[in-house]
């Protein structure tokens, strides 16, 4: 039952296809800009996923591809937000669905509970409404919640012996 | 919004501890908001609202005044807004919504610019809710297959979620028309004006300024750049009108 799902990174993405935040929990730090790598290829088959299969409105996706030791899986919310999960690969890839499901629906409301914060974006309310363009991309400051609770849902996902100091 | 249904959490004894874990943050406890106190709110939010934004106004006026005194600007009415110092108006985000509005109808008279001006703030915070609001709702369900997907999802979650009921009747002009329409719509249900009813009509135009702004923040959020105007004919009857542009 103990999962082997090892979190590499974790990415979202915007509506309109900015990063919002791409973050890794591995320990080398000079690969981490595979994952910026790997975000991008993924927004590639997520686009083609989504116009391929009009017909059905499921937002997780699944095993969008893998490579040399990862695999990539992909989900994406209503609001076009994609959420972008690398895992290492091992054999027991196969039976993660569940943990990966639970663990995407809890970025998601991470997400959720930072977007919320009424003072995300102050100042360009006035005309960037309808841009969305919301210049909070990657490394900005604002996002430091959502960074903080990523953090703990990677850890709880990657230490389940560890699960007495996640409450709450 | 006033209570809404409990999420299940999923919650079954032979499921991992760390899935458990993982299944607090999914699905937290959800939060309820007293309805009768979410009312008062409303009516207080716009008394203020309509404060603030005469303050906010006469500040713009002063700064027209001394510029006009400077000779920065012409002395006829419209001012352009690409001379206002820039840091000012940065500095406060209200400010520069009125601003922007003011400088448009400067000439439609004082109590029509605060009115304006309320009913965008109103509108922007409203934005702001449905925006976040259908992030919420949008959690368990499937990608929008279509247009009226979007539109239907408005009309059944958000309107159940916000306002307790659903939308009345819903009309179509299949070229990017939509007409939603309320018989007894929550917010001016209970609105009325001692000077009679052509007067209540004219307040409750102020008050559904916020519920529009809802719809459009729900719909900029699904990707649909719509505009939504309210009308109100008959209390408690309200019609909103949904345009999105072409191609959509």
């Amino acid at each position: 039952m103990a999962p082997n799902l090892r979190l590499n990174a974790v990415a979202f993405i915007s509506p309109q296809n900015h990063p919002i935040l791409i973050r890794t929990f591995m320990k080398q730090d000079e690969t981490a800009i595979k994952y910026h790598y790997i975000a991008h290829t993924s927004l590639d088959v997520i686009e083609e996923r989504v116009l391929a299969s009009s017909k059905s409105s499921e937002c997780y996706l699944g095993l969008l591809y893998s490579m040399e030791d990862v695999a990539v899986y992909g989900y994406i919310t209503p609001l076009k937000v994609k959420i972008v999960l690398a895992a290492a690969l091992t054999d027991a890839v196969a039976r993660d669905v569940d943990i990966n499901m639970a663990s995407i629906k809890t970025l998601h409301m991470a997400y959720y509970s930072a977007i919320s914060n009424p003072f995300l974006v102050l100042h360009d309310s006035s005309g960037a409404i309808h841009d969305t363009s919301r210049p909070l991309l990657a490394g900005s400051p604002k996002w430091k919640h959502l960074r903080r609770r990523v953090d703990e849902i990677a850890r709880i996902v990657g230490n389940p012996s560890d699960t007495s100091t996640a409450a709450g | 919004m006033a209570s809404r249904n409990s999420l299940q959490v999923p919650s079954s004894s032979s499921v991992p501890p760390h899935l458990a874990a993982l299944a607090a943050f999914a699905d937290p406890p959800i939060r309820h908001v007293d309805g009768a106190m979410m009312d008062y709110f409303l009516i207080e939010t716009v008394n203020i609202l309509r404060e603030s934004s005469k303050v906010a106004l006469n500040r713009e006026r002063e700064r027209e005044k001394e510029m006009v005194e400077a000779g920065l600007i012409p002395p006829p009415a419209p001012p352009v807004k690409d001379i206002k110092d820039p840091l000012a108006s940065a500095r406060d985000s209200t400010g520069s919504l009125t601003l922007t509005k003011a400088g448009k109808a400067a000439a439609a008279g004082p109590v029509d610019d605060e009115e304006e001006g309320l009913k965008l703030r109103l509108e922007t915070i409203g934005i702001h809710v449905g925006s976040n609001f259908s992030e919420r709702l949008c959690r368990d369900r499937g990608l929008f297959t279509e247009t009226l997907d979007a539109i239907k999802f408005i009309c059944k979650d958000i309107w159940a979620a916000c306002w307790d009921k659903q939308v009345d009747n819903l009309r179509t002009n299949h070229r990017g028309v939509y007409v939603l329409q309320d018989n007894s719509f929550k917010t001016i249900s209970r609105l009325s004006s001692w000077q009679g009813r052509p007067d209540a009509v004219r307040k409750a135009k102020v008050y559904v300024s916020m519920p529009a702004g809802i719809i459009k923040g729900a719909l900029a959020r699904l990707g649909y750049n719509a505009t939504v105007s309210p009308e109100i004919t008959n209390l408690p009857q309200c019609t909103f009108q949904v345009k999105l542009p072409k191609g959509s």
